[in-house]
């Protein structure tokens, strides 16, 4: 199983944000090395061949999408995933037209962070089953349809789609940003986005939770909502 | 050859005044020399027809039958252009009965015109056999019983020799005044422009740090005075600006400041005194939420300065008001629900107008505005939405949102929109974010050459209107066209 455990190379010059990432990321399952200038990532890139880059652009001395060039043009197979404070769109579509695979704006949420790089690295395949369950909960994305311990759940659209997100991420937290993004398809974020999200998961939760004695929507305080199964 | 055109305003305006002054004493010399000209000839021509009708009364035969002229004639002391006169005096076949010595045996004139001299004084000039000109009137008398041509000439050379003096002296005189004039222009034009230098210096010496310095209005009323007065108004809201952007920077440092200082003293705390797993966890996601209310004040900046760097054109698109507020209505729908708020559309169809704007920014706007009138509104109350358009003036739509929520406080209906600005009611205070979200609608919609106010007169409830230029069909087909 160790041998099989994917490599991430995280070059981050501030040592609090690439300690806080390994450790984190490192209780996913994923094999972390870091660095924290562009010449030793440049190096470990080479030496390690780790599968996935999680790439800082704000560097000493160099440019972060000057090592992503140099990793493209030596024809060196490994996902990119930049983390940068310059968020513009303009920004992203330089990281993209550079050779990254994705592009996450500072701050970003952890959880956000996991999901990409879990996307990445292929862990969680697109799910093709129509049907999903959690618990008790079943939801069918074909005839977008819910129903928990065999009762059919009166659902809105918006509802369904924020389950089926839920579910498809089950048992790990979805950051509000992911929700804005992925489920209202909003480009950015604003007060009034969060209010109508909580607004929105209070409401699934009275129609998913309220009525059944065990509660798989859960809030994490600070981070998001998960929908899992409670450890008994 | 290049003229090189002189660089000062001052010797621009000398030179133009001068070339007009020029122009304008070369056509008097022209016009005075003419008239004098004229004058004097007139005189000459009534001078010798005194002489012609004076000469009449001296001439007489004499005893052998020749013509003769009285010598007393020349004592007279009258014309002092006797010396220039000449006289020849025919018979009507053309015979010369007289010639005066002073014309030394040349004609004065040929042989007999037809009808000369026989009704008027016939006026001609004629050029003598020695070449000088000669202004010749002719008349008929009888004399003794018999007929007589009596031609008398003064010679022009003296009259044109004055006027050629005449002339000289007149063209004399006009480089003197161009001089003259030139000097004095250049003198008045240098102390005309004095304070324009001075305004020049004074303005030289406004930086950022005395941006309340003004220039001096010696005299509001001249150009000048308008000028400094111009250049003062731009000072003024140079200066506001300067200072909302001062008092905005430390309203965003100390908005910054307040969720840092309460996750450093969530997490001082927790480290003294938390024991236990779970007053962590209740600490880093108190930490946690602070940092979320920074992020979105960031954001907010973020968005503002975007809106505030939108320049017409950049990334406008032609839409349809009401779909917008539909689209953020339906987005909020789930808030309205929770609330049992009723939205009320009065005139909707007031609403399908044309706008053209950044969709998304103006989205961002309208989601501010309706976000913030649910939020304030009470439960089970209703939210009124109507559309109208102006009657007269360039064609825009008003779309006003009237709430049930508690209102603004009096005087505070410009304030709301100030940034980071908290409504001194307490009821509101609880449930205020940033204090962005108006400043960034109104930003957004003033930049589309919109506007946006909250009526003073309501007191229940606060009524918000956005007001904003609708994009006429007729244009919008002309951009597609192209």
């Amino acid at each position: 199983m160790a041998s099989s455990r994917s490599k991430i190379l995280i070059i981050e010059d501030d040592k609090k944000m690439s300690d806080a990432l390994a450790s984190g990321i490192a209780v996913a399952g994923y094999e972390v090395t870091t660095a924290s200038s562009a010449e030793e990532g440049f190096f470990l890139v080479h030496s390690l061949r780790p599968d996935l880059l999680l790439l800082d652009l704000t560097l000493p001395q160099r440019n972060g999408l000057d090592i992503l060039r140099q990793i493209r043009r030596g024809g060196l197979d490994v996902r990119v995933l930049i983390l940068t404070s310059h968020n513009s769109v303009e920004d992203r579509v330089e990281g993209f037209q550079t050779g990254a695979d994705d592009y996450l704006g500072k701050p970003f949420s952890f959880p956000e962070l996991m999901a990409r790089i879990d996307a990445l690295l292929r862990r969680f395949l697109p799910t093709s089953r129509t049907a999903l369950n959690v618990g008790d909960l079943i939801l069918d994305s074909g005839s977008r349809t819910a129903s928990r311990g065999g009762e059919a759940l009166d659902l809105t659209a918006r509802e369904f789609d924020l389950l089926l997100y839920l579910a498809e991420n089950h048992g790990r937290t979805v950051s509000r940003e992911m929700l804005a993004k992925d489920v209202w398809r909003e480009t950015s974020r604003y007060t009034p986005i969060d209010n109508v999200i909580d607004v929105q998961v209070a409401r699934l939760r009275r129609k998913v939770d309220d009525p059944f004695a065990v509660k798989l929507l859960q809030t994490v305080r600070g981070l998001g909502f998960k929908l899992r199964e409670p450890i008994s | 050859m290049r003229i090189s055109w002189p660089k000062s305003i001052r010797s621009r305006l000398t030179l133009w005044y001068l070339l007009v002054l020029a122009g304008l004493l070369l056509i008097y010399a022209t016009l005075v020399f003419a008239f004098q000209y004229v004058v004097l000839t007139r005189q000459i021509v009534h001078d010798e027809i005194q002489d012609v009708e004076t000469v009449e009364g001296l001439l007489y035969f004499n005893f052998q039958g020749a013509l003769e002229l009285r010598q007393d004639y020349y004592s007279r002391p009258q014309s002092h252009l006797l010396i220039d006169r000449m006289m020849e005096v025919r018979d009507l076949s053309g015979n010369v009965l007289y010639r005066s010595p002073t014309l030394n045996g040349m004609p004065l004139g040929g042989a007999t015109r037809k009808g000369e001299g026989d009704a008027n004084f016939d006026q001609r000039v004629l050029r003598l056999q020695d070449g000088s000109y000669v202004l010749v009137i002719s008349h008929i008398h009888s004399i003794q019983g018999q007929e007589l041509l009596i031609r008398l000439g003064y010679s022009l050379g003296p009259l044109r020799e004055r006027m050629f003096h005449f002339l000289l002296l007149l063209l004399l005189a006009v480089p003197i005044a161009i001089a003259l004039a030139g000097f004095a222009g250049q003198m008045i034009a240098k102390r005309a422009l004095k304070p324009l230098e001075r305004m020049a210096a004074r303005a030289e010496g406004i930086t950022a740090s005395n941006l309340s310095s003004r220039l001096e209005v010696r005299n509001p009323n001249d150009e000048l005075g308008h000028m400094a007065r111009v250049i003062n108004h731009l000072l003024d809201r140079l200066e506001q600006a300067f200072f909302q952007l001062q008092r905005f920077t430390s309203d965003a440092a100390h908005e910054l400041r307040t969720p840092l200082a309460s996750v450093r003293t969530i997490g001082e705390v927790a480290l003294e005194k938390g024991h236990d797993s779970e007053e962590y966890r209740d600490a880093l996601g108190s930490i946690l939420e602070e940092t979320g209310r920074l992020n979105e004040t960031i954001e907010s900046l973020l968005l503002l300065a975007k809106a505030e760097a939108t320049q017409p054109g950049d990334r406008q698109t032609t839409f349809i008001a009401s779909d917008l507020i539909n689209e953020v209505l339906n987005l909020l729908e789930v808030v309205i629900e929770e609330r049992n708020v009723v939205v009320i559309q009065e005139s909707a169809s007031e609403g399908r107008a044309n706008v053209h704007a950044d969709r998304s920014l103006l989205r961002v706007a309208i989601l501010n505005v309706l976000h913030n009138a649910l939020k304030f509104s009470p439960n089970k109350a209703t939210l009124r939405i109507s559309y109208s358009r102006s009657e007269s003036g360039p064609e825009r739509l008003f779309i006003t949102f009237q709430d049930q929520g508690p209102g603004i406080p009096p005087g505070e209906h410009r304030r709301v929109f100030d940034r980071f600005f908290t409504s001194s009611a307490r009821a509101t205070a609880s449930q205020s974010g940033a204090g962005l979200g108006l400043s960034v609608a109104k930003l957004v919609i003033d930049r589309i050459g919109g506007e946006m106010w909250f009526d003073e007169k309501i007191v229940q409830g606060a009524k918000c209107t956005i007001a904003l230029p609708v994009f006429s069909d007729f244009v919008g087909l002309m951009l597609v066209g192209h």
